[in-house]
């Protein structure tokens, strides 16, 4: 009875997400690409089994066992089994306004030494996020690393070009290149202070500038200021 | 005599009869007594009241668990080739890929790759050294942008054909080489094929340019790199 029961829940329980055509046709691509030609397409009413995704393109099986590559926008007109609509996040503006993560890379300048940067941001709301930078300076008398964590805020989320401001705190690693009159390396505590701008280029992608002030708390008398500006891409998922 | 045997038959099937038809309304009687308490109430009653009440069905839905669509837009491999370090000489090269499809055009790459360089020409002819051994260590990571600039298809044979894309690539990192440091930009063009929709394999020739004082003299080095290497998506 137990085996029988486990025999009809796997057959209850689809491996793939099934898709119903409600237009008059679905086009299949031979490859996940606009530029792929079309050499077959399903008819209304029959269905398709989505296999797996890459970018904005599914590849899917038919009934008749013929696979092809369907692309997203074209799929947002099928349904599901229940009937509700399919529906797929594309990464287009409405994404950029609200999404979960984004990852992006960049290079810029700190302190005067040539910076590279890289991020990762998670979305708590469409306006305010925890982001981690790791960055890299080399500079002509010394090199070095920071580590920083912090908030950003958006202001206007659903802009093209939309402004944010940044704050939180770090650490920072400098690596004198002349010993001889200097200490070893260094390691201080920072908080930074910074504004900036992102701008929507293409699908999950966008520009992302960035001006930061750090207050690096050192062992002397006072702390010092050091610059930064970032200049990169990010993308969004 | 005949007579009153067939009065007698008749007045018993009379009141069997009749029997049967107290029954029968005690049937009657008892019937609406077995439906659900919410529709008891006397049609005859209520039709000049209240419409009739619809029964709900007491049945417990299933919960159908919708199977999630398998992203695979992630690549992680490795290659291998050779890299000319300018001033020490062409050598072998060796490092990871990690890239991420932003969209059909446009994907984000980090590579991390290792080689050793040899000797200059003036070491080689004056057995002065002018690295140490670790200090040849050349190694590198990028932080890439590239664009799929010719997606499109290569056949083998008749029934075999394969998604492929020719695209450029470009970005900026980091050579740790002669002691020291580096700033580099990247650039360059690839091609990958895509065997299965899980294996890509990619062939690159990129150029890695940094400032660097080791010869004597700060200029730009162009450390030019061809390498074969495999993927595979996630």
């Amino acid at each position: 009875m137990l085996l029988s029961l486990l025999a009809t829940a796997r057959a209850d329980a689809r491996e793939h997400l099934q898709l119903f055509v409600v237009q008059p046709y679905l086009e299949l691509h031979t490859g996940p690409g606009r530029g792929y030609p079309v050499t077959q397409v399903v008819a209304r009413g029959e269905s398709v089994d989505v296999l797996m995704r890459r970018t904005d393109w599914f590849k899917v099986r038919t009934e008749h066992g013929v696979e092809g590559w369907a692309y997203g926008p074209d799929l947002q007109h099928t349904t599901l089994a229940n009937g509700a609509p399919f529906e797929v996040n594309l990464g287009d503006r409405a994404g950029f306004t609200s999404h979960r993560w984004e990852s992006g890379a960049s290079a810029g300048a700190y302190a005067g030494a040539t910076l590279i940067s890289a991020y990762q941001g998670l979305s708590l709301t469409d306006h305010l996020k925890v982001e981690l930078s790791a960055s890299q300076f080399l500079g002509n008398l010394s090199n070095g690393y920071l580590l920083d964590i912090g908030f950003s805020h958006v202001f206007m989320p659903e802009w093209r070009l939309s402004p944010f401001v940044t704050l939180g705190g770090g650490y920072e690693r400098v690596e004198p290149k002349v010993t001889l009159a200097q200490p070893l390396t260094t390691d201080s505590q920072s908080a930074y202070f910074g504004v900036g701008a992102r701008y929507y280029l293409a699908r999950r992608l966008f520009l992302r500038f960035e001006l930061r002030g750090h207050e690096v708390f050192t062992n002397q008398n006072s702390n010092e200021v050091k610059n930064e500006w970032i200049l990169g891409f990010a993308f969004f998922y | 005599m005949d007579t009153r045997i067939c009065i007698l038959l008749l007045s018993s099937v009379a009141l069997g009869c009749g029997g049967c038809a107290i029954f029968h309304r005690h049937s009657d009687q008892s019937a609406p007594s077995q439906e659900p308490t919410s529709s008891t109430a006397s049609p005859d009653s209520d039709s000049s009241s209240a419409p009739p009440t619809v029964i709900e069905p007491q049945v417990e839905r299933r919960e159908i668990k919708v199977p999630t669509i398998h992203p695979s837009n992630v690549e992680l491999g490795a290659y291998y080739g050779e890299i000319s370090i300018q001033d020490f000489g062409a050598q072998p090269v060796a490092g990871l890929r990690l890239d991420y499809h932003i969209s059909e055009d446009f994907f984000g790459e980090i590579t991390y790759g290792r080689a050793k360089g040899g000797l200059t020409s003036f070491e080689s002819l004056s057995n002065v050294l002018l690295l140490s051994d670790a200090e040849r260590r050349f190694t590198y990571y990028n932080l890439s942008l590239g664009y799929n600039l010719l997606p499109g298809e290569v056949f083998i044979g008749r029934n075999l054909a394969m998604t492929s894309a020719f695209y450029v690539i470009g970005g900026v990192g980091s050579v740790d080489f002669a002691g020291d440091q580096n700033f580099t930009v990247n650039f360059g063009a690839g091609f990958r094929v895509l065997p299965t929709d899980w294996l890509a394999v990619h062939i690159d020739v990129q150029d890695l340019v940094f400032r660097s004082d080791v010869t004597g003299v700060a200029e730009l080095k162009n450390n030019l790199q061809a390498t074969i290497g495999a993927t595979v998506f996630f």
